[in-house]
Formats: structure tokens, sequence, C-alpha cells
């Protein structure tokens, strides 16, 4: 054993919120699924589709995901720097910051206080709070690593300082709004800067909080659950710098035949197509690190949620990139299309690797072994299938539907005139999507259980961990 | 050594900050500095006070998670949206310029519900209000949220105030006696007719609409399709197409939208319109009506057509219209 002790109560702390907001956030999804093919399910003016959308968008993305962010970045850089958190009792106030944050942020979307702008919904005074968040995040992260113990970084913490600075950078100038009131704030920018600005942040705020952060837990939970070591080291370097070089060029591949400068989208569709090669990086560092011994799929039941993951993550960075094609947009841009592709990445790519981490996690904070294999592996198939069949679902409605739109007769006349017949053939599949979001979430259901049946179970051990005193500044 | 930068966290972040910077400067930093990212189409004038009113509703409620405001160039989609084939090729999709004001753009990334960049030009207000109110009412089979409960709430004159001086500051050209007028202007008005007005307001930045100058109807024109039964069939589609939306299906009209076309009471006197300034009215719209000296809704009401149907076209609708059933 070790002779300090790890901030394991903040790790789980952040963990157990991030699972509550991320149940609220798939909740919250359920029911906007079922408004798109049930009107009688809003409830004017606090539940209705309008105001909920954001709700699912930031619960998910800030409740759930930034959340296990910050626990699982606390929980690999305290191991990669082999000491505990340099602030513990920060890293503690930011906990119920963040808590407190994301239920205000909620209260606030639902009474319709937004700046309009995705994922940057939150007005002004929320903004505030974030960055505040943020920078004790960013000052307990550097200030751990500056006062490490072990000299060389690993590739999970260049992943996780780059989050720490992309983030502040984009959210920063996002959010730059002149306020009108005390919850009412109009952008700073205006009209296609606007929107060069927002869609600037809104695609890289995928990118450093569904991708860098998820590829830190990536390269650390994958070798330390199947005790494989990473393929090539040369290869996530390669793949670390040209993937944060060239993600933040291809914003405006979201505004693709809108009133943007057109030089400004070729350039965006030309870096989001070179944006596979590094995406691929590291797809192909983590099939040739299970490579080593593939029994790992069978012996060991974390590396089929970290294969799939990838897999994911493969296939969402070859589809992105083709949606960013001019041909491609015009027919699916707009379309259910591109909620299947964002589902694919957050429902496959984040859920898969983020419940694997904390798979891992959770047990080892008590030194026990996790609850329920046959839960976790029914939670898997679960979450794997209710996935599938959403994407699917909407990748076949979104081209039946921007089909429907262009379908045009021999005089240029258009087929379907009335909007309204395009979009009612969109009402079963809808129906699908809910029946694929209950699957997911029952699968997400099983995983919630079997991780607070893990802690009930490690809390019996606990008494017996007599911990070491903390040594917090030991050279 | 390039190996040393693994092991310096702070030389670290600082070249990952370079390294996000790089694409940072040239895709959103240096365009802001440009001219193409700053044009303003001629004219543009700020949201009136009952606008902006609206397009905080707008946003408030979230509208633009499932409605767009840009109509793209292609064809299929300003066929769609009614951008003015008549007109100037600006004219027929979204254009940079129309946006100068919009803090933020409004342009949305799903399109649920159909786009609204052109919805000025497209529906009436008498059409907006009762739809907003009840949209399974007007189109049964649509799944958009009721807002009925718009027409209940006021708007805050003094509100409104602070939020035009707020975007004043960030450069839409409010004078001072727009500000000052704001609360007279907002009496007794609710949040219903600001949104109303929001939707009324989209898209007229540019002139997408009448080619034809209001005002110069020739009312000794004759139909050269009357009677024609070929012309009839085709008229009966494109009724079906651009007018029974509001007008209904028959016809007949919808009650506080649009009135019926077929009774004989049309434009609030007795008896009918020579065919010439039916040509004229479907063309221009509302303000066509006014130039013939009939009352019109206060609210305008019948869109100009001129950008979307050819005279052809139209001959054929009111041949149709001619002898359709009478109630």
């Amino acid at each position: 054993m070790s002779d300090y002790r790890y901030d394991h109560r903040t790790v789980q702390g952040f963990i157990l919120s991030a699972i509550f907001w991320g149940v609220v956030g798939i909740l919250v999804g359920l029911l906007i699924s079922v408004q798109l093919w049930q009107p009688a399910a809003n409830f004017p003016p606090w539940l209705t589709y309008g105001r909920l959308r954001p709700v699912h968008t930031n619960g998910l993305a800030f409740g759930l995901g930034v959340g296990a962010i910050f626990g699982l970045s606390y929980w690999i850089v305290m191991r990669l720097c082999k000491r505990p958190l340099l602030f513990p009792r920060l890293a503690r106030v930011q906990l119920w910051l963040f808590n407190l944050g994301i239920a205000a942020a909620a209260v606030s979307l639902l009474a319709g206080y937004t700046q309009s702008n995705e994922y940057a919904e939150l007005e002004w005074p929320l903004d505030i709070a974030i960055v505040v968040l943020w920078v004790m995040f960013a000052v307990n992260v550097f200030g751990t690593i500056i006062k490490r113990r072990e000299e060389q970084m690993y590739v999970s913490l260049w992943y996780v300082m780059a989050t720490v600075v992309a983030v502040a950078v984009l959210y920063l100038v996002n959010n730059l709004s002149i306020p009108a009131g005390p919850l009412k704030s109009y952008h700073l920018f205006a009209g296609v800067n606007s929107a060069n600005v927002q869609w600037w942040y809104g695609h890289n705020a995928v990118g450093f909080v569904f991708t860098t952060p998820i590829l830190a837990m990536f390269y650390y939970f994958l070798p330390k659950s199947t005790g494989l070591p990473i393929y090539s080291h040369r290869l996530s370097i390669v793949a670390f710098w040209s993937l944060i070089f060239a993600y933040l060029w291809t914003g405006a591949h979201h505004l693709v035949y809108t009133p943007l400068p057109d030089w400004l989208q070729t350039l965006a569709i030309v870096f989001t197509i070179f944006l596979i090669a590094p995406s691929w990086g590291s797809v192909v560092n983590g099939y040739y690190t299970v490579g080593q011994d593939w029994s790992k799929m069978r012996s060991s039941y974390l590396t089929k949620f970290f294969v799939l993951g990838i897999t994911f993550y493969g296939l969402q960075t070859v589809q992105g990139p083709t949606q960013a094609l001019r041909v491609v947009s015009q027919l699916i841009h707009f379309t259910d299309w591109v909620p299947g592709h964002v589902h694919m990445g957050t429902m496959g790519w984040v859920a898969l690797t983020v419940c694997a981490s904390v798979y891992y996690v959770i047990p080892r904070i008590y030194g026990t072994e996790i609850y329920s294999e046959r839960i976790a592996n029914a939670h898997f198939w679960l979450v794997l299938v209710g996935q599938l069949l959403f994407s699917l679902t909407m990748w076949i409605t979104g081209v039946r539907q921007g089909w429907m739109w262009k379908a045009t007769d021999a005089e240029g006349k258009l087929v379907y005139r009335n909007f309204t017949d395009t979009l009612a053939g969109n009402y079963p599949f809808w129906q699908v999507r809910t029946l694929a979001g209950v699957i997911f979430a029952v699968g997400m259901l099983f995983f919630v259980y079997n991780v607070l049946m893990t802690i009930r179970k490690g809390r019996a051990f606990e008494a017996e961990a007599a911990p070491a005193p903390v040594a917090a500044s030991a050279a | 050594m390039a190996e040393a930068i693994y092991r310096k966290p702070v030389a670290f972040a600082v070249l990952a900050t370079v390294v996000v910077l790089v694409g940072t400067v040239a895709t959103m930093v240096y365009p802001m500095v440009r001219a193409d990212m700053h044009p303003r189409v001629d004219g543009l004038k700020p949201l009136t006070a009952l606008e902006l009113a609206g397009r905080d509703v707008y946003q408030r409620e979230g509208c633009m998670g499932c409605h767009t405001q840009t109509v793209r160039p292609l064809p299929s989609e300003v066929e769609r949206y009614g951008g003015s084939r008549a007109q100037e090729k600006g004219a027929r999709y979204s254009i940079a310029g129309e946006f100068a004001f919009d803090h933020p753009f409004l342009w949305g990334s799903k399109r649920t519900g159909p786009d609204l960049a052109f919805e000025g030009w497209l529906k009436p207000a008498s059409w907006h209000a009762p739809h907003l109110a009840s949209p399974q009412a007007v189109e049964p089979r649509s799944n958009m949220p009721r807002y009925a409960f718009l027409s209940e709430r006021g708007i805050d004159g003094a509100e409104m105030q602070a939020h035009m001086r707020a975007l004043r500051t960030v450069g839409v050209p409010y004078s001072d006696e727009e500000i000052a007028a704001a609360p007279a202007a907002l009496q007794g008005k609710t949040e219903m007719d600001g949104l109303v007005a929001y939707l009324a307001s989209l898209g007229k930045a540019v002139d997408r609409g009448a080619a034809a100058a209001v005002g110069e109807a020739r009312l000794d024109l004759k139909n050269p399709k009357a009677g024609d039964a070929l012309a009839v069939s085709r008229g009966q589609a494109l009724f079906a197409e651009n007018c029974a939306v509001c007008h209904g299906a028959d016809a007949r009209g919808t009650p506080d939208v649009a009135p019926s076309l077929v009774d004989d009471v049309f434009l609030g006197v007795k008896g009918d319109m020579p065919d010439g300034a039916y040509l004229a009215f479907i063309k221009g719209g509302s303000d066509e009506k006014k130039a013939l000296g009939r009352p019109g809704m206060e609210a305008g009401g019948m869109p100009p057509f001129a950008g979307q149907l050819k005279d052809d076209d139209i001959w054929s609708i009111i041949a149709f219209l001619r002898q359709a059933p009478r109630p």
C-alpha cells in the first residue's frame, strides 16, 4: 500500500453526481422523444419540447459528461502523478458547486432563460459559475501534475491538460454577451459572425468534452483493465497533436450552404476530412493494443466496452467527415440523420467508455470486485442494442425526409409541397426511436444498480481499510 | 529534445494552447476582422420593440430547436420557401447581410418544422395567431406544442427598453426616440402579438415579394384561361399547393384567418372583383388590396405571390375559383 491516500470520496462524489444527472438527462430525453410524435405530451409553458431539449443536452453534456470528466480525470491525474490532489478541499467545494450549478442550470432552462446557442444556452450568471468551476478544476489538475511524483507524463495526462485549456478558450469566447437583465443577454457577435463563433465553439465542445477527455480515459483504463500496454507510444503522440491541431478548424462544417462565406465552409470541410487520420490513430492504437491478446474479450468483461467504444468512435469519425461534404450535407443536414450521428457518439463511444471506466474505478475505491459481471454484461448488450436501433432508425428517416424535401418533378415543382407530408412520415420512426431509448435507459439502470450495489458491498470493507495519514507535499 | 515536453507540464500546456489557437485564429478570429463577415443589406432596419419582444419569446421557448432560419441555395429549397424567381439572385435564398442585427443568429440546426427565414412572405399574421394557440386545429398532423398561454402574458415596456439599450451597445442602431417610444408601442400588447409580429418580419429585409408594382392593377384585363378545362384542373392543383393552407381546401375560408373566395361578399363588398383586380391582388397581396380601395385587415393578411407564381398560373387559379362550387 502507498503511504498516502487518494481523494476517493471526491472521485466517487463526482461519479455519483454524474450518474444522477445522467439519469435525469436520459429521462428528459425519453420525454422529448415522445413529444416528437405525440404533441399532447407537451405541458406548456415549462415542459414543452423547446424548453426541454436544452435540459436534455446540457444535462447529459455538462451533468453526466463533465461530472464524469471531473471525477475520472482526478482519478487518472492522481494515479499517474502518484500523489493525492494538491487541493483536496477545493475539489470538495468544486463537487458541491458543480451540483448546485447543474441544478440551477436545469431550473433556469425550464424557466426559459437561454442564450439560444447550442450547448451554450445557460445565461450569463451561470456562465460565470461554470468558469469558476473550470478554474477550480484547472488549478487542481495543473497543481497536482506540477507537484507529481512520476517524472514522465502519460498520454492520458496530455489529453486532460488539452481539455482544460481548450474548453477554457472555447467557453470564454462563445459566451461573450452583453447582459440585458439579471437573466437575459445578447450574443456579443451578430449574424454570420455569431454563427461562426458559435459553431467554432459547438463543434469543439464535442471535441474537447466528448473526445479528448474520453480518450484520456480510454488510454488509461484500457491498459489498466486488460493488463495490455498501449500498442504504440509514437502513434499516441502523432494522434494527439494532430487531433488537437485539426479540430479547431472544422466548426464551419455545421454551416454548409448557409450564408457563411464559402471559403470558410470549404476550409472547414478540408480539415474535417483530415481529422479522420488522428481520430483513427487512436482507433488503430486501441485495436492493436487489444490485438496483443484478443482472449481478453472473453476473460476481462470490461474489454468489450472499450473495444466497442473505440469502434463507435471510429465509425463516428468517418461518418462525421462524410456529412461535412457538400453533396452529403445538402441531403441530410437539418434532418434526423444528424441526431442519429450524435447519438452514436454519445450513446456508443462516450457512454461505453465512461461506464467501463466507472466499473473499473468504483470497486478499486473499496478494494473489492464489481457487484455483478452478469449485470454488467446485460447492461452492455442493452445499451448496444438501444444505441444501434436509435441511430439506424434516425439515419433511415433522415435520408427519407431529406429526399422528400428535395423531390421535384420534371417542371421543377415540389412533389411534397406540404411540409407536414414530409413530417408525418417520421412519426413511426420516432416511435421506434423512443423504444430504442427505453432499451438504452433500461441498460443504464442496470449500470446504476450495479454501481450502487458495488458501493454498498464496498462499504463493508471500509472500516477495515485503515487510512494512512495524508502526506500532502512530500518530495 | 522533443521528449522533454512530456516532462514539463507548464511548457506542455502552453504548447497545447498555441496548437489549439492556430485553427482558432485562422477560422474564428481572422474572419471576424474581414468585411465578408459583416455585410448588411441596404435598408436593413432593427426589429421594432414589439418584434424584438417576439424574438425574445422565440428564444425563450426554444423555437430554434425545431425551426431553422436559413434558406439554402438549393433549387428545391428556394422552391419550397418561395424564394422569388422573378427577383435578383440574392432574393432567392438567405444572404449574410440580412442577419447583421441578429444577436445571436437563430439559424438553428434541425428542421423538425419548416424553415422560417422567409416566413414574413409566406403566411399572414392572421394565420399565425390561431396556429400558435393550437397548431393541431390548423394542421391536424402537426407535432408542435400549443402556445396559447402567450396570449395571456403582457410585455413589460421598461424591460424591452433595457433589451434595446443592451443591443445598442453591441451595434444595433436603435435611436433614443425609438427606445423612448417603446413602452407606448407595447401598451396592451401580449407576447402572442409580439411573436406574430416577429414572424411577420422574417425575411423582409430583402424584397422577396411582388415583382409587379402595387397600385398598377389593370382592371380591364380578361382571364385568358377562363373556361379552359386544362387550366381549371391545373389551377385546382396550384390552389391546393399555395392557397388552401389559409383559404381552406374548398376555398370557403378559415375563420379569423382568411376569407372565403367562393361566396359573394369577397373583400367586404357584395359582388365579385373583375379578373384584373383578382390577378393584381394575388400578385401583390394585401398592399394591393388597399391600393384597390378595399378595406383590409390591419396586420395585412394576403402575402404577395408574384415571386412564386407566373401570370399563367395565377390565371389558372382564377379560372378554377370562378367555377368552384358555391356554398
